[in-house]
């Protein structure tokens, strides 16, 4: 949680926090990379990050928000933060859109705000007004804050509506989804302890909370960098078992009445199905963009609740499915043949 | 920390650096009414800025640890996006003899209109990108409260003030407020630029100011790259068109670099209103995060104390005249 701003006088954050919402692109195709940047250039004059290995990704310039409020906080303290709180946008094989946004928090800051050049020389960071007691406010923020508290969420959400209304987007997507939202802070792991996840919650509303364990000076960016990872693959999941479920096994396979009817009321499984085929299923990639230090945390989850394995589990019903139609209707076609 | 096996250039920020003075020392703007009132003008001009600039050296030098040498440029700016009047020809000559004869050296030339835009890079719309603007008390993340667009403000504006209606009394006037105020509201609302009925933008003489500024500070970056570097002067003379003269000259081929870690610029006290706007924008302005961490990082390396924010890098030294 370092890489604060360019004096060295900048103390150290004790508490990174973000949202992200990850959503399907409301687009027939998905965008190719250089429609990706056209899409992403959200300033004039900076590049849009671009990577081919081992997945199609871009990234967006980060932008700030500057906020004046107080922060959320377990015991309703009131601590009132001044600062800037940094939100991008990425897009995954051009058809996963993420927008997240996230700050850190100093120990301390000064007693009273400051200039607001002060601020903008330290992007992504929202410094209190005097002292905090960060196990608070990262109470705070994972519940949530009331009216009138600092609320990234707002502002990954904000992003998100701006971007919606590309006129890139036909606003014509492949098959129905539900945006998520994923919550999450970083606090500082002991001295000499890795990085770690204590608790990751999925709550009602497509909410899910993360509460992480990190080294010191870890970037805050890294860290939204892996909760983009896991928002992404989270909702791929969630996107996914909502699919199948949309699918009535078995008894609601229309008796063939001809080949004509046959064609027209059969394709129930492939209809359903064939947009996750064709959308979805490659994107799975964790730990793809990662970085080294924070990759560990991924095995955590991979071993509960067991992230790939509930994939695995999942593409093999698609396939099985498919399989299954794929035989019954050659079943049908030597029923029909006299 | 390994070297990475894998790389790919297009996914990783990069920034180039520029090379660094201590100090930009700006010995005056050109405007059209400069330029009508004759060379006796300019005269005046050079000689009020000369001890001012002296001064300002001995600043920058006594700045400097070791008693060493501060680098030093200078710099004038000729108004060429508002008005265009007389030529390179014509006009530069004629400002480099004032200069000389009051003992100034002019090492770069700029034109206002390179502020816009230089070559084909859309310099001020890109930094009209980059506002961010300051949240009054109560922002938690929600849309900023009635932006104006092409306006910046050093606060809250007053609630608009609705008709009343019939039977009712008009709500009472609400004073606006500066974000900042030490007690008492010091308010200021810059137009930063206005648009024409067929869609033309004219940016304000404080916004170009303000990118003129970032300029200086070497702040400025388009994809990385550095904007408005200076072009060495080659041919014998000036030309005829300004749209022929590059946006930024060296004139003096032995000059210190053109950005600086701070600037200074001598004026005659009637651009005291447009430098206060300039503030209030440098002041709402993200810069390039690359090019802030490259000058923290080089004047750390140099023993020079760098204000942080921007805004606190320029000075001015304001004469009484004209």
């Amino acid at each position: 949680m370092g890489d604060s701003g360019p004096g060295e006088s900048a103390p150290r954050a004790v508490l990174a926090c973000g949202e992200v919402r990850t959503c399907l692109l409301p687009t027939r195709q998905a965008l190719d990379i250089r429609a990706a940047a056209q899409f992403l250039g959200l300033r004039a004059d900076e590049r849009v990050l671009l990577s081919e290995r081992p997945n199609l990704y871009a990234r967006s310039p980060d932008i700030l928000t500057g906020v004046d409020c107080p922060l959320p906080t377990a015991n309703g303290a009131r601590v009132r933060a001044v600062g800037t709180v940094a939100a991008r946008a990425a897009l995954t094989e051009g058809r996963v859109l993420q927008t997240s946004a996230h700050f850190r928090l100093p120990a301390d800051g000064p007693d009273q705000r400051q200039p607001w050049g002060h601020y903008l020389v330290r992007p992504g960071v929202v410094e209190p007004l005097g002292k905090l007691s960060h196990e608070t406010v990262a109470q705070g923020v994972l519940g949530g804050g009331r009216h009138g508290e600092l609320d990234v969420g707002l502002i990954a959400d904000a992003l998100l509506t701006r971007l919606l209304r590309h006129p890139l987007l036909d606003q014509r997507p492949p098959l129905r989804s539900r945006p998520t939202r994923l919550r999450w802070v970083a606090l500082p792991a002991g001295p000499y302890d890795g990085p770690s996840i204590e608790r990751f919650t999925l709550a009602e509303d497509e909410l899910r909370t993360v509460r992480l364990r990190v080294p010191e000076g870890t970037p805050s960016a890294e860290i939204a960098g892996f909760c983009d990872d896991l928002a992404l693959h989270d909702w791929l999941l969630t996107t996914v078992v909502r699919v199948l479920d949309g699918l009535t096994l078995g008894s609601q396979e229309p008796p063939a009445r001809g080949r004509a009817g046959a064609v027209q009321d059969r394709p129930a499984v492939v209809r359903v199905v064939r947009p996750a085929v064709d959308h979805l299923l490659h994107l799975w990639m964790p730990r793809a963009r990662v970085v080294k230090d924070l990759a560990p945390l991924w095995e955590v989850l991979e071993e509960r609740p067991g992230f790939t394995r509930q994939w695995q589990a999942l593409v093999q019903r698609i396939r099985d499915q498919l399989t299954l139609h794929a035989i019954g209707s050659l079943y049908r076609e030597v029923e029909l043949t006299p | 920390m390994t070297e990475a096996v894998f790389r790919e250039t297009t996914a990783e920020p990069r920034t180039q650096a520029v090379p660094l003075s201590h100090l930009s020392l700006e010995l005056g703007h050109l405007y059209m009414e400069d330029f009508e009132a004759g060379p006796q003008r300019l005269r005046e001009h050079f000689a009020q800025v000369r001890p001012w600039a002296e001064a300002a050296r001995a600043a920058a030098a006594a700045a400097r640890p070791g008693g060493r040498r501060p680098r030093i440029s200078t710099c004038f700016l000729i108004d060429d996006y508002f008005t265009r009047f007389s030529s390179p020809a014509e006009l530069v000559p004629l400002l480099l003899a004032e200069a000389d004869r009051a003992g100034l050296t002019i090492d770069y030339l700029a034109r206002e209109s390179g502020c816009a835009v230089t070559g084909k890079v859309p310099l001020a719309q890109a930094v009209a990108g980059r506002i961010v603007e300051s949240p009054p008390p109560g922002s938690y993340g929600n849309r900023p409260p009635a932006a104006q667009t092409g306006w910046l403000a050093n606060g809250e504006r007053s609630p608009v003030a609705r008709a009343p209606q019939a039977m009712k009394t008009a709500a009472a006037w609400q004073p606006p407020k500066e974000t900042a105020a030490r007690r008492h509201s010091v308010f200021l609302d810059v137009e930063l630029w206005s648009d024409d009925p067929d869609g033309h933008r004219t940016f304000s003489c404080p916004f170009l100011a303000a990118v003129w500024q970032l300029a200086r500070l070497g702040l400025l970056r388009n994809e990385g790259e550095p904007v408005f570097v200076p072009q060495p002067h080659t041919a014998s003379g000036f030309p005829e068109d300004w749209d022929e003269l590059p946006a930024l000259v060296r004139l003096n081929p032995r000059a210190d670099p053109f950005a600086a870690y701070r600037t200074c610029s001598v004026m005659p006290n009637r651009f005291l209103p447009v430098e206060h706007a300039v503030r209030v924008i440098l002041d709402q302005t993200e810069v390039d995060r690359g090019a802030l961490r490259q000058v923290a990082e080089r004047s750390a390396r140099e023993d020079m104390t760098v204000p942080d924010s921007v805004a606190d890098r320029i000075s001015y030294v304001f004469y009484a005249g004209p």
